[in-house]
C-alpha cells in the first residue's frame, strides 16, 4: 500500500521546539510593548503585526508539524487512527466554532483559536490513543 | 470479527513482535488485531494468512452482527 504523504518523523521535534519557541518570542514581545492589539492598524508590517505574524506561524507551523509527521512505524492502523482523530477535531473545532459565534463577537480571537483547535485537539487525541495502545501492548505482555 | 492468530502464533511459537516484523507492521498493530480492537485491511489479512501457510477464513472468521 502506498503511504500517504508525511513529514519525516525528525520534524516531530522540530515542531514541538517551534510551539515552546513561540511563548519566549510572544512574552519579550508583550513585555516589550511590541506586541499587542493591532487589529486597529491599517498598516501592515508594522511593529505589534510583525511580532504577531511571528508569533502566529511559529505556533501554527510547529502543530502542523508535530500534527503530520510521520510514526516510527507508519502502517495502515496508525492511519486509521489518525483518519479517526482528524474526524474527531474536526467535530471538536466545529461545536466550539458554533459556540464561539454564538456566544462571542470578538471575531479576530475565533480566527485565531480556529488556527489552533484542530491541530491541538487532532494531537491529544492521537497521542493519546497511542499511549493507550503502547499500555495495552504492555498489558498483554506480562501475560 | 473473530481471529485465531493468538493460536497461530503458539503453534508456530512466534511472537507478536515477530509477526509484526514479518509483515512489517508495528507490534500495536498486530496487537489491537489479535484483541479485536482493529479489523485490518484485506491485503494484511493476506500477509497474516501466509506468514501462517493458512487460508484467510481459517484465521479470520464473521461474528454474528458483522
Amino acid at each position: 500500500m502506498k503511504p500517504n504523504f508525511l513529514f519525516p518523523h525528525w520534524t516531530r521535534y522540530l515542531g514541538w521546539v517551534l510551539v515552546f519557541a513561540h511563548i519566549p518570542v510572544m512574552l519579550l514581545g508583550k513585555y516589550y510593548g511590541l506586541a499587542g492589539d493591532h487589529s486597529n492598524d491599517s498598516q501592515l508590517f508594522n511593529g505589534p503585526h510583525i511580532i504577531f505574524i511571528g508569533t502566529a506561524l511559529l505556533m501554527a507551523v510547529g502543530l502542523f508539524l508535530v500534527a503530520f509527521s510521520r510514526e516510527r512505524i507508519e502502517d495502515e492502523q496508525i492511519a486509521q487512527l489518525r483518519l479517526d482523530s482528524l474526524r474527531w477535531a474536526v467535530f471538536v473545532n466545529f461545536i466550539v466554532l458554533v459556540l464561539c459565534l454564538v456566544f462571542s463577537n470578538d471575531e479576530h480571537h475565533i480566527l485565531l483559536m480556529n488556527l489552533w483547535v484542530p491541530l491541538l485537539f487532532f494531537i491529544i487525541r492521537f497521542q493519546w490513543k497511542l499511549f493507550q495502545n503502547n499500555r495495552l501492548l504492555k498489558k498483554d505482555g506480562q501475560l | 470479527m473473530k481471529n485465531t492468530i493468538r493460536i497461530e502464533r503458539a503453534i508456530k511459537d512466534i511472537t507478536q513482535a515477530d509477526l509484526a516484523s514479518l509483515i512489517n507492521v508495528s507490534r500495536q498493530t498486530i496487537n489491537t488485531i489479535e484483541s479485536n480492537r482493529y479489523v485490518p485491511s484485506t491485503i494484511l489479512a493476506l500477509k497474516i494468512a501466509r506468514v501462517f501457510g493458512k487460508p484467510v477464513e481459517e484465521i479470520f472468521t464473521l461474528e454474528e452482527g458483522d
